[in-house]
């Protein structure tokens, strides 16, 4: 036996082994925050990335740009196709919208659907590509905080879920986490409303569950944020319904979403920040609680 | 000048890696393949194999931390695989012929182990549920054959690269 003590590579290896195994599972625990040492070293990566970023994105840009002026000719057809659908759209839109107003002067409510946008490049993407992440140029110096929706011109793409002072980590809504969920809603006859709960791999599509079964739920149909989970604004458009089919117990509907957001090039992306009440949800770690009327942000304010 | 150079090429290898993991996942007739870009590891393999195996490993450590905390957030998993890949590659290389495309073949059976590792990984962790047949095809084949077309235009001039540094450092010593 003491013979074994002497062998101090054995022993380096041993030990070594124990400290890997400490660490990942230290890592793996769902954290809300970065530890000191990791903020650093993310936001230092995160202002070498930004600089190597921006050549890169104005390269991509031009393959783009091409890209959208070869399909100029078919683009145009279709859009002169629906230009004559606009002008009716138009006027019944600019007659909602002084309806709405009406409404929520009776109502005298905030809107759910009211967020200021934060504009932010998109530095880095997870090279691996086995979990879904796309890292911002935007932290908490600019107002982010975790759990805030960030979308693109044509829909949702995503969630906030780790911020260093001067860089953000977006979960993309392909996931298979379980602890992600999107409170969404199906703009039918009637709205109907279920949570976004990870994707389908082999086709590519979100699933769309725990939607009411004696709600009519057809393909076709938009899904939308719902503005319920707390911190997303309401109506961002999430996609379009492909498929209706009962989930596994049978007591509730599922359907597949076809995102309306493009994710293989992600560039430049906005973070909804609510100006409504914000609720940090029940969900996962959240704590329920009133995120914008907090004791600490209201004494921040009067400082 | 050519001393610097070896850790700047690495270093801008490590960043330029994410900008094209935005190219992908590319969709052709239907069918979706992910391409991970996997540059720097390669050059590492190369340095390991042509000039230090001691300095490679601690190359290895040094970009698999900061992989592991900027991309990854999971600690200890590229910090100890890059240097183990490294370390392998060192020791191969010492039992077998230098010329380049057998170090390039090894290169990539070294990159295809480390993609089988890490999918192997993040499948026992529950972050991902494909099976093995849709991993082959829709990830590491594709991967292999990027970076093999990376290999192919830059293997020469890494190791020409390295070839100059390890002449100066003959020079400095005689």
């Amino acid at each position: 036996m003491p013979h074994f003590f002497f062998n101090k590579k054995v022993i380096l290896l041993l030990v070594g082994m124990i400290f890997l195994v400490a660490l990942i599972s230290f890592s793996l625990r769902d954290r809300t925050n970065a530890t000191l040492p990791e903020q650093i070293i993310k936001d230092t990566v995160g202002v070498a990335q930004s600089i190597v970023a921006r050549p890169a994105n104005y390269i991509a840009g031009i393959f783009n740009n091409i890209d959208s002026l070869l399909n100029t000719y078919e683009e145009n057809k279709r859009l002169k196709a629906r230009l004559e659908e606009f002008a009716v759209v138009q006027t019944e839109a600019l007659q909602l919208k002084s309806d709405i107003k009406k409404f929520e002067q009776i109502e005298k409510s905030e809107s759910l659907k009211a967020f200021n946008p934060i504009q932010a490049t998109v530095i880095a993407r997870n090279p691996d590509q086995w979990e879904e992440k796309i890292i911002l140029d935007k932290g908490s110096s600019h107002g982010v905080t975790k759990n805030m929706a960030v979308m693109t011109a044509s829909g949702l793409i995503g969630k906030i879920t780790l911020v260093t002072p001067f860089t953000s980590e977006v979960e993309l809504l392909y996931t298979n986490n379980p602890n992600y969920r999107v409170s969404a809603m199906v703009l039918g006859e009637k709205e109907a409303y279920g949570l976004i709960e990870g994707f389908d791999e082999e086709r590519n599509e979100l699933i769309l569950k725990r939607i009411d079964s004696s709600l009519m739920v057809k393909e076709g149909e938009q899904v939308v944020s719902s503005g319920l989970g707390g911190i997303f604004p309401k109506g961002i458009p999430i996609g379009e319904i492909t498929e209706v089919s009962t989930d596994d117990y049978g007591l509730t509907k599922m359907a597949y979403v076809k995102p309306s957001a493009d994710f293989s090039i992600l560039e430049y992306v906005m973070i909804a920040k609510r100006t409504s009440t914000v609720i940090d949800g029940a969900d996962g770690n959240a704590t329920n609680e009133d995120l914008t009327n907090s004791p600490e942000d209201s004494e921040k304010e009067e400082e | 000048m050519v001393r610097f150079l070896i850790p700047s090429v690495a270093v801008l290898l490590f960043l330029l890696e994410p900008e094209f993991a935005m190219l992908s996942p590319i969709e052709l007739s239907g069918h979706i393949y992910y391409l991970v870009p996997r540059f720097l590891i390669l050059y590492l393999i190369f340095i390991s194999i042509y000039y230090s195996r001691q300095r490679a490993v601690m190359y290895g450590l040094f970009f698999g931390v900061l992989y592991d905390v900027f991309y990854i957030d999971i600690i200890g998993l590229y910090s100890v695989l890059y240097p183990l890949i490294c370390f392998l590659a060192g020791s191969i290389v010492k039992v077998i012929h230098q010329h380049l495309v057998v170090t390039t073949s090894i290169s990539l059976i070294l990159v295809a182990i480390l993609e089988f590792v890490l999918y192997q990984f993040f499948y026992l962790i529950g972050f991902t549920s494909i099976p093995l047949v849709d991993f082959l095809q829709s990830r590491l084949l594709p991967t292999m054959i990027a970076n093999m077309l990376f290999l192919m235009i830059l293997g020469w001039a890494f190791k020409y690269l390295i070839n100059a540094r390890v002449l100066q450092r003959a020079r400095e010593v005689s």
